[in-house]
């Protein structure tokens, strides 16, 4: 599967593979014939001939040299160039599928994690198809060039040369499969260990509150520990098997020395002979010594694909289905209705259960409820940030699943319970729905969260960035600047989870009151602690462990004196005693 | 270039800090940092010279088995000359293994040791730091910083010192050998370093592009893996993929800039070693006609022509895993030399009692003068249960930072215990002074041990499960599949808002400080559960001080006292009856709130 996607995306680049690959055989051509020279010209030497003999070689020596630094020179740049451009490839491709994953995604899988793939494991495939393919055509080609010039000179030399390597290649094997286990055994710690140091640093707040810090020391300090063993492990299979190779190459130079030698003295073979076929000889030590680094690239390379392959599998979610619909951003008719709809979290009980219920369009609906009772859940299922069963959820009278996600969630507004900003200027986090917004319409947008003087007042003014994660500007700004960048898209349908929940009361009003100039004609659905805010919607419903328990108006409800009447005395009775 | 990179332009910047492949202020700490395991480095280093001495002996046996064996056809000797070329291997293969473990001993454990330095060096760190630090940008110098450090010692300096010793050993023994000769090869080393220096210089440059891009391609991945729910939601993921493909090829051609250089440099080196010897032919075959050289001698020459060339062929890679090094340990040790802004003092907790809070004339700005609290003073008596209001953005959780000393006062005092909380042990500090901050943060792992935190085994199960029952968490708990083993996902993903907060009161109350602040602690938990949690924290309030922030003013009347923060400082104070009377901002509020 890794490999199968990985020729996939080579594929767009095998003329320039083919062509460095040629370079790589002109050369080695051109490394050949050097040697092949030297012999010439040695023989030359030997033979006692013209001195302009001598001379002719030397220029072609010096032509093959230029000419081998030339074709070298294209060949790295054909398949280095090759390799980067199918990092770049793939980095996209892995970005445009990460883009495509839903929350379900993102909640099982740590960021550091998904980091963690997202580079080192790229360069690591960068790397084999850079570096790694070229060492690899290179050592084939040498391998075959050589073996054939050397088999010219003398087939009984050759044969004697090459006795070691059978050997070598079976020790490869071994090396290539402890390498395997050993690094990937490293490349998990390594995991590891960067998800708690990116988890401890996320949670600084909290560690440093509850003193965690020589606690976390320690766990952190554990990890490292296995890392630094498990490395040393590693260490040491490649200390000992590397400089193997280095022995075999030299065992095939000793018997050249040793039988060429004795060949030359009997002259079966001349000195210039003996002096290339030691240059071949030296040829292939190269390509044979790097051979163990070059299968550990490869090794970890195809670990690290498989690695990727593990995330660019996962089938997003929610794809749209072929005859799936546009709805209008300006729907007119924006009902939403929930049939008979139950929703289950992997693993968990029901969050959701039965809910029946309809939210004519142009009304405000509240949902409000103890604590897990699944509002939440509900109001994600609208611009499906999860997922409803088939026929359970509609808007406009049409299935949720039928419409485009795209043309869907550019309809629904949706403020969550615990905003998340990027760590850009206040306006480019305002503007997420409209790269285009205008000053006056962002103004516009920020008034009615009631954001707009605080903006003013900042140092930087609309150009403040708020940090990482928004963390540097207040608890209710941030969730009204969530609000702001909502209200943007003009969406007919919105959603606000809780969205007053760091707002103080006098704000929320006012809110509330410049929100219900916008909100006119608009289907919203609030979901909110503060029944306050619930008692102006249209209706009302309140959910307890994932029922409709009651709904209604809110003085119908009072009257009815269920969990709503009680929820609502709870918070007048407050009022009351503070009164008295 | 879009400004939102912003924040992590920095980031950029301290990743242009690339210079010198060589700079030794910086090889005076490194070579500190390897203090306890000098001996493995000595030794490593010193392997190089039996191991240069073995592969300069090659060839010389070469050319003795030529000249005084093969062309004399002399069986015997050669094979003599042949069992101490196998000797050779043999040795070579024993110290090079013994080399290459050694070296990696020394790069996984300094590794191991500056990642610990880092990772405790960060613990330390304030508030303020991880204001200005992005996370991301830490994470880079734990995992990759530290491990081009650590490629140096794999590989690097001590790979380039090896060849300096092979390289120096080359040319005095081509000089013993026949110096003419020798001068006739060395003759293209000028050539050489010309062309060494300025693709050097190339290449240094488009590697500072490379590191730079680099870190903001990943900046951004980051960022947008956090926030991609927001992405999706607003349909940015077409804008948001051009401009991730716009880094991404940014990064390409920078890469392949380097490429570039790195590849010339590379094939320059080996053209010239080729063009020496074939100046070696021309020259040595003149002396050969003279009867100077020997045909042995000959070979042996171009032999070690090659291993002159190879490791300077070479030193282009090693070249760059030092310049590597370098800045990244540049930007290791700029991190550990920061202090902490925030040093802690001495003074222990004088008793067990529940302490007096004090804030006495407090300035303080995150950023320059832009006042948060400006003359800010109250005082909570000990055992006093205050609440804190005032309108978003007044500086409500800027306070309980300033309690706990996640952030220093500008002017002013901030006492707690009658102790300035500068002379304050930090850690005892904190042991008093227990926070629920307003961004609830869990870690992953069980609900038991979110309880838990910092107290371990020191807790026994039931007194979790009374914290739990006291926060109102324990039903749900119950309710998940296993209970307080339950794995709780990255930041808490897999418990609705509410149950997060419940969580973070119970271990607040697990964690039992004298002084409990809580930050809106159950802004978003329904007003049932709140009620519910109110009254049984009202025993275990009792003989604490404790300071309420809300919003909501039925978490606020309760409290013994009220205090307004208005404009930076308290504005009101008084009982709730006392303000409402009063007719301030406070009854304004509380007007709006109750709807008359
Ligand atoms: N880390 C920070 N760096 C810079 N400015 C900050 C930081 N944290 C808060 N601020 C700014 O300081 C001011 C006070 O913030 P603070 O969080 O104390 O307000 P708050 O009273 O808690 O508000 P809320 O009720 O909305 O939580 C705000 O204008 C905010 O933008
Ligand atoms: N991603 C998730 N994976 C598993 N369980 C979840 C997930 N999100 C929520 N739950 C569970 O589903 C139930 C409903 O959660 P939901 O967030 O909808 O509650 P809520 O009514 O919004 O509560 P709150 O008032 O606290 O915000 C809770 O028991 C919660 O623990
Ligand atoms: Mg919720
Ligand atoms: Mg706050």
């Amino acid at each position: 599967m890794p490999e199968r996607l990985l020729l996939q995306h080579l594929r767009p680049y095998a003329g320039r593979y083919a062509l460095g690959c040629g370079f790589l055989a002109l050369a080695s051509l051109c490394a050949l014939a050097i040697p092949w020279m030297v012999k010439r010209a040695i023989e030359a030497l030997e033979a006692g001939s013209a001195a302009g003999e001598l001379q002719g070689y030397v220029a072609i020596i010096l032509a093959l040299a230029a000419a081998h630094g030339l074709v070298r020179l294209g060949s790295r740049f054909a398949i280095l160039g090759g390799g980067q451009a199918v990092e770049f490839d793939l980095r996209n491709t892995l970005y445009g599928h990460l883009q495509k994953l839903s929350l379900g995604f993102y909640q099982t899988h740590r960021t550091g994690d998904l980091m963690s793939r997202a580079s080192n494991d790229l360069s690591a495939v960068k790397l084999l198809v850079g570096f790694g393919a070229l060492s690899l055509m290179a050592t084939t080609i040498t391998f075959v060039g050589t073996l054939v010039a050397m088999l010219a000179i003398d087939p009984r030399l050759t044969l004697y040369a090459m006795a070691p390597y059978p050997l070598l290649i079976l020790l490869a094997k071994r090396f290539n499969s402890t390498v395997h286990r050993q690094s990937q055994a490293v490349q998990e710690q390594l995991g590891a260990l960067s998800a708690q140091a990116h988890e401890n640093l996320t949670g600084m707040t909290v560690v440093r509150a509850y003193t965690m810090e020589a606690g976390e020391l320690r766990h952190f300090q554990r990890l490292n520990a296995e890392y630094l063993a498990r490395s040393l492990r590693l260490a040491r299979t490649q200390a000992a098997f590397s400089p193997l190779l280095g022995l075999i190459a030299g065992i095939g130079t000793l018997t050249i020395l040793w039988i060429g030698g004795a060949a030359v003295a009997e002259k079966r073979i001349t000195l210039g002979s003996f002096v290339a076929f030691n240059a071949y000889l030296a040829h292939l030590a190269w390509p044979t010594i790097a051979l163990g680094w070059t299968l550990s690239i490869v090794r970890r390379g195809l670990a690290a694909m498989g690695r990727i392959a593990e995330i660019l599998s996962v089938e997003p979610e929610f794809r749209d289905a072929a005859d799936a619909v546009e709805i209008a951003p300006h729907v007119r008719n924006a009902a939403i209705e929930f049939r008979n709809l139950s929703f289950a979290y992997e693993g968990r009980g029901p969050a959701l259960r039965n809910v029946t219920l309809t939210i004519p369009a142009g009304s405000t609906l509240a949902v409000v409820g103890p604590t897990g009772s699944g509002k939440s859940t509900l109001g994600a299922l609208v611009p499906r940030l999860i997922d409803p069963p088939p026929g359970t959820l509609f808007i406009g009278g049409r299935d949720v699943r039928g419409i485009r996600l795209e043309s869907l969630r550019r309809a629904v507004g949706y403020v969550p319970q615990d905003p998340f900003l990027f760590s850009r200027s206040l306006r480019e986090n305002l503007a997420l729905a409209d790269d285009a917004a205008d000053g006056k319409r962002l103004a516009e947008v920020a008034r009615v969260a009631g954001l707009a003087e605080e903006i003013e007042g900042f140092l930087h003014g609309w150009e403040t960035v708020v940090g990482e994660r928004g963390l540097t500007v207040s608890g209710g700004q941030r969730q009204r600047a969530a609000l702001a960048r909502a209200l943007l898209a003009d969406p007919p349908i919105l959603i606000l989870d809780d969205a007053f929940a760091n707002v103080d009361a006098a704000k929320e009003m006012e809110i509330l009151h410049a929100l219900s100039q916008v909100l006119r004609g608009r289907t919203t659905l609030i979901i909110t602690h503060r029944l306050k805010a619930a008692r102006e919607a249209d209706w009302i419903v309140v959910l307890g462990e994932g029922r409709i328990v009651e709904q209604g108006p809110h003085d119908a409800l009072i009257e009815r004196g269920g969990l709503y009447a009680r929820l609502w005395r709870i918070q007048q009775l407050e009022e009351e005693i503070s009164r008295a | 270039m879009r400004s939102h990179v912003g924040a992590n332009q920095a980031d950029g910047h301290e990743d242009e800090l690339l210079g010198k492949a060589y700079d030794s202020r910086l090889v005076a700490r490194l070579w500190e940092a390897t203090r306890a395991y000098r001996r493995v480095v000595l030794v490593s280093a010193f392997l190089f010279f039996p191991i240069a001495a073995l592969e300069l002996l090659q060839p010389y046996l070469l050319k003795v088995a030529i000249d005084s064996h093969i062309l004399r056809a002399d069986w015997g000797g050669l094979t003599g000359v042949a069992g101490v070329f196998l000797l050779t291997l043999a040795g070579l293969y024993a110290l090079r293994a013994l080399q290459s473990y050694l070296m990696q001993l020394t790069g996984q454990r300094i590794m191991h040791d500056l990642r610990h330095r880092l990772f405790a060096h960060a613990q330390k760190m304030d508030a303020a730091f991880f204001d200005k630090n992005p996370v991301g940008r830490l994470m880079t110098r734990i995992l990759n910083d530290v491990e081009a450090v650590s490629d140096m010692f794999g590989s690097g300096v001590v790979a380039i010192l090896g060849d300096l010793v092979t390289v120096a050993g080359v040319v005095a023994v081509m000089l013993a050998m026949n110096w003419r000769l020798a001068l006739v090869t060395f003759a293209l080393v000028p050539v050489l370093a010309v062309s060494a220096a300025y693709f050097r210089g190339q290449a240094r440059d488009a590697y500072r592009g490379l590191r730079t891009r680099l870190a903001r391609l990943n900046a951004f991945l980051q960022e947008n893996l956090q926030g991609m729910t927001v992405i999706q939601l607003f349909c940015r993921e077409g804008a948001e993929q051009r401009a991730f493909v716009a880094l991404n090829s940014d990064y390409r051609r920078a890469q392949f800039r380097s490429t570039v250089y790195d590849a010339s440099l590379y094939a320059v080196v080996e053209a010239i070693g080729s063009a020496a010897v074939a100046l070696l032919l021309w020259y040595g075959g003149g002396q050969i006609w003279e009867g100077v050289l020997t045909f042995g001698g000959l070979v042996a020459f171009i032999e070690y022509t090659n291993r002159f060339f190879l490791p300077i062929r070479d030193l282009g890679a090693k070249y760059a895993v030092m310049q590597a090094a370098m800045a990244s340990s540049e930007r290791i040790f700029g991190l550990l030399d920061l202090e902490p802004g925030i040093r802690s003092g001495a003074a222990a907790a004088r008793s067990e009692a529940p302490p007096i809070i004090e804030f006495k004339n407090v300035w303080f700005a995150y950023e320059g003068d832009e006042w948060v609290l400006s003359d800010c003073s109250f005082r909570v008596a000990a055992g006093e249960r205050v609440a804190l209001v005032g309108i978003t953005g007044a500086g409500k959780t800027t306070i309980a930072r300033l309690l706990n000393r996640s952030y220093e006062v500008a002017r002013g005092k901030v006492l707690v215990g009658g102790l300035d909380v500068s002379e304050w042990d930090l850690t005892a500090l904190r042991r008093r002074v227990g926070l629920v901050p307003q961004d609830v943060f869990l870690f992953t792992g069980s609900v038991e041990a979110n309880l838990r935190l910092a107290a371990d085994g020191a807790v026994r199960r039931d007194a979790l499960e009374r914290a739990a029952a006291v926060a109102n968490a324990r039903g749900f708990i119950e309710s998940l599949p296993e209970g307080f083993g339950y794995e709780i996902k990255e930041r808490g993903a897999n418990l609705s808002q509410g149950q997060r907060q419940l969580l973070a009161i119970a271990r607040a109350l697990v964690y039992n400080p004298a002084v409990l602040v809580l930050d809106e602690a159950t802004s978003s938990v329904d007003p049932e559960s709140e009620a519910l949690i109110q009254d049984a924290m009202e025993r275990l309030l009792e003989g604490r001080t404790s300071l309420v922030i809300a919003h909501r003013l039925s978490t606020v009347q309760r409290a013994d006292r009220v205090l307004v923060l208005h404009r930076g400082r308290v504005s009101e104070e008084g009982t709730h009856a006392e303000l409402l009377r009063r007719g301030g901002l406070y009854s304004r509020l509380y007007e709006l709130q109750c709807g008359r």
